[in-house]
């Protein structure tokens, strides 16, 4: 407070009150003023946001390859290479398995992480710490490193999932084929985001009072009640933020399923489908800039409509 | 009220930003014109010359490191890149694209007719790549529309490596083996005898392809139809191994790596893969021997040519000193003394037959890689830069081959239905 009585910083501010001998100039240069703070962030958002998304959309309508990606000269076709793709077969086939892995992993995801939120919620044992502690390894391991395990653990011939289940009787499972694809790095993506949702959740429940339970509990609440009653909604908001993260982040998700099949079967979901074809990796060595940013647009067209949908139900909840 | 018209007002912006920024996207366009001028005999070499390769598996101070940094020339310094196979060429186009390339790529073969077709290299002519002497089937997939394009300095080659203790223990004579017919009996009577039978890399891509493309060629079948009866057969062959238990099933996913680990586990009967491995498999503690990969009705498959161009990317500004750059190192390594350390650093085969002889005179380790290399066929020589359309396809077919694990009806559906988008 002291500071603000220094005549250096005073200063600006017995210009601004000084008689209007000329106001034009002095509203100018508040102006420039308010452009200069705010030109930081504006020339940032521009540079590595607004200028990559325009190209982005820029490049699908335009049908590019290898030669015109170097030299020009790629033809405006407008929306004909979206209606290529809508049109394949594959493409809806595509769209399911992304529909199917990403609900699976949101809904599980969630689920197990506040399950054992609630848990280290209730229950304060010793080493209860540590052992949330321990359940972060998947957050903060490199996907790399638990995808490959993944993998390893997943193999059909020497996996010890197969191994684990050859104890019961049961069949090894061909883990990584076609058709169990896309069970697999599902199962791989769960175990992956748990740990985001359990200290999420976990942090939301934390800020419940506990006197609403003691109020609950005096009136004959009992566990199950005090759960659905009290924390459901009072967990609402965070729900909402863990939910809508996590969807975006799985509807992104490249790197886990690359790593275990390189969206070879039922595991390619638009995000890898759309890098296969931007990169030519995986199946196909060909590039295909042209389509993999129609498919990029279209996913982030997915995205920002769930972006809505967040932002109207946040609006209701406020009213 | 105030928040809508906030939002309102900065959705404007963005819109309105947004779309000035297409305008300037449309307009900012221009790139330079493919360059067609510039000759190494014009230039002179500069103090930094950019080398990139793909073998990031030679770190710095590696005998292939320190083979090409002597290959500067006098007053000059060479700065080693590397990067995976697939990656290379990405960033080729985007370095040609910004200007930036560097004075000489090492690109996998394959990849040759579509990196000439985008107008990313420089004629071997242009750069000064010597390209005489050199075998017509390893120098094919650099040449396009009759125009050359780099020099391969070596050359690898799949075969059929086996583990002599299995083969005795089963009672297998690998001379035996000559067709489909008898290596299957083979496989099947060392599994009998406790083995675990053949590995392979079946892996989605180019990789999986180039492992599948003797049993393909072998059957009879030709790149322009992937869908005939000899194709299926060899889809069949493979597929079977996997229904029988006698290949791993992690073969779907398993690079040549990856396979060739499995193979050094000596459960395995047998593996398929490149020469490149040989003296890692002298190496073993059990013995092995190699054989060439046999055809369906006997006789010896082609196999596709493996290994890389030395190759000088188009250049706009300095060209000539650039390709001047190309040529004196790319000279140096293919040529002369320093050209057999070329290829025994990177284990490869020499790409001129005289040059060749030498180095299997010098190392006996070589001598049953011979004549698969002289009868490999480049995969791009009959397609050209379509290539690699129908080896996406091919993958797709092979995928799902292996996934039907011995499945008649499953294996034909793979190959008809293959379309490798």
């Amino acid at each position: 407070m002291s500071l603000l009585t220094t005549p250096e910083l005073a200063a600006p501010q017995g210009t601004r009150t000084a008689p209007p001998v000329d106001g034009r100039r002095s509203r100018r240069k508040t102006t420039w003023t308010a452009v200069a703070f705010v030109a930081p962030l504006v020339i940032y958002l521009v540079l590595f946001y607004a200028y990559p998304l325009v190209q982005n959309v820029v490049m699908s309508l335009h049908r590019f390859d290898r030669f015109s990606f170097v030299n020009g000269g790629a033809p405006f076709v407008g929306f004909d290479i979206y209606a290529e793709v809508v049109a394949q077969s594959r493409f809806w086939v595509v769209v399911r398995q992304t529909v199917i892995f990403t609900t699976a992993s949101i809904v599980l995801q969630y689920a197990i992480g506040l399950a054992l939120a609630a848990f280290f919620h209730r229950s304060r044992f010793r080493l209860s710490a540590t052992l949330r502690g321990l359940y972060l390894i998947p957050w903060l391991l490199p996907v790399i490193v638990s995808g490959t395990t993944w993998q390893w653990m997943m193999s059909p011939d020497t996996g010890v999932l197969n191994a684990f289940l050859g104890i019961f009787g049961a069949d090894p499972v061909w883990w990584l084929n076609a058709d169990n694809a896309l069970l697999s790095v599902t199962i791989a993506n769960i175990w992956l985001g748990v740990p985001f949702n359990l200290v999420i959740l976990y942090s939301g429940l934390q800020n419940i009072p506990a006197d609403l339970y003691e109020a609950a509990a005096l009136d004959g609440a009992g566990p199950w009640q005090s759960f659905w009653r009290i924390t459901v909604p009072l967990l609402r908001p965070v729900t909402l933020i863990a939910l809508l993260l996590g969807l975006v982040y799985t509807l992104k998700v490249v790197d886990i399923i690359w790593i275990m099949t390189s969206g070879t079967g039922s595991s390619q979901t638009l995000a890898t489908w759309s890098y296969g074809m931007a990169f030519g990796k995986g199946t196909s060595a060909v590039i295909r800039y042209s389509e993999a940013s129609a498919v990029g647009t279209i996913l982030l067209l997915a995205a920002l409509v769930f972006g809505f949908v967040y932002i109207a139900v946040q609006r209701k909840q406020e009213d | 009220m105030t928040t809508t018209t906030r939002v309102r007002r900065g959705l404007g912006l963005s819109i309105a930003l947004a779309t000035g920024l297409g305008l300037a996207a449309c307009a900012g366009g221009s790139t330079p014109e493919p360059g067609a001028s510039g000759n190494a005999s014009e230039g002179s070499t500069t103090a930094e010359i950019t080398f990139w390769d793909p073998y990031p598996q030679h770190t710095e101070g590696t005998p292939w490191d320190e083979h090409v940094k002597s290959c500067a020339p006098d007053g000059s310094t060479i700065v080693r890149t590397s990067a995976p196979q697939t990656d290379l060429l990405n960033q080729l186009t985007t370095a040609v694209k910004e200007g930036t390339a560097p004075d000489v790529v090492v690109l996998d073969n394959p990849m040759m007719p579509e990196a000439a077709a985008a107008q990313l290299l420089a004629t071997a002519e242009q750069a000064g790549i010597a390209t005489a002497g050199i075998d017509k089937n390893l120098m094919g997939p650099g040449v396009v529309d009759g125009v050359e394009y780099g020099v391969p300095f070596g050359s690898n080659a799949l075969g059929l490596y086996y583990n002599a203790d299995q083969l005795e223990k089963a009672g297998v004579d690998p001379a035996a083996i000559t067709d489909w017919a008898s290596l299957d009996a083979a496989i099947e009577k060392t599994v009998a005898a406790g083995g675990k039978g053949i590995t392979f890399s079946g892996i989605a891509g180019e990789e999986g392809v180039f492992q599948f493309l003797p049993w393909f060629w072998g059957s009879g079948a030709d790149l322009s139809d992937i869908g005939t009866p000899e194709a299926v057969s060899a889809g069949q062959l493979l597929s079977g191994w996997i229904g029988n238990d006698w290949a791993p099933r992690s073969a779907a996913t398993d690079n040549q790596s990856a396979a060739w680990d499995l193979f050094l586990t000596g459960d395995y009967a047998f593996a398929e893969n490149g020469s490149w491995f040989a003296s890692a498999a002298a190496d073993t503690d059990f013995k092995t021997g190699v054989i060439p990969i046999p055809a369906k009705d006997g006789g010896v498959a082609p196999v596709p040519t493996g290994g890389e161009f030395a190759v000088a990317p188009i250049q706009t500004t300095d060209a000539s000193d650039h390709y001047a750059n190309a040529a004196a190192v790319i000279a140096c390594l293919t040529e002369g003394e320093a050209a057999l350390t070329t290829n025994e650093t990177l284990g490869y085969l020499h790409a001129k037959p005289e040059v060749r002889a030498e180095q299997v005179a010098a190392n006996p380790l070589w001598e049953p890689w011979v004549a698969p290399i002289e009868g490999a066929e480049g995969r791009t020589t009959e397609l050209g830069s379509e290539y690699v359309n129908v080896s996406a396809s091919l993958s797709e077919a092979l995928q799902g081959a292996l996934n039907a694990a011995g499945d008649a009806s499953g294996v034909e559906t793979a190959f008809q239905d293959a379309s490798g988008y």
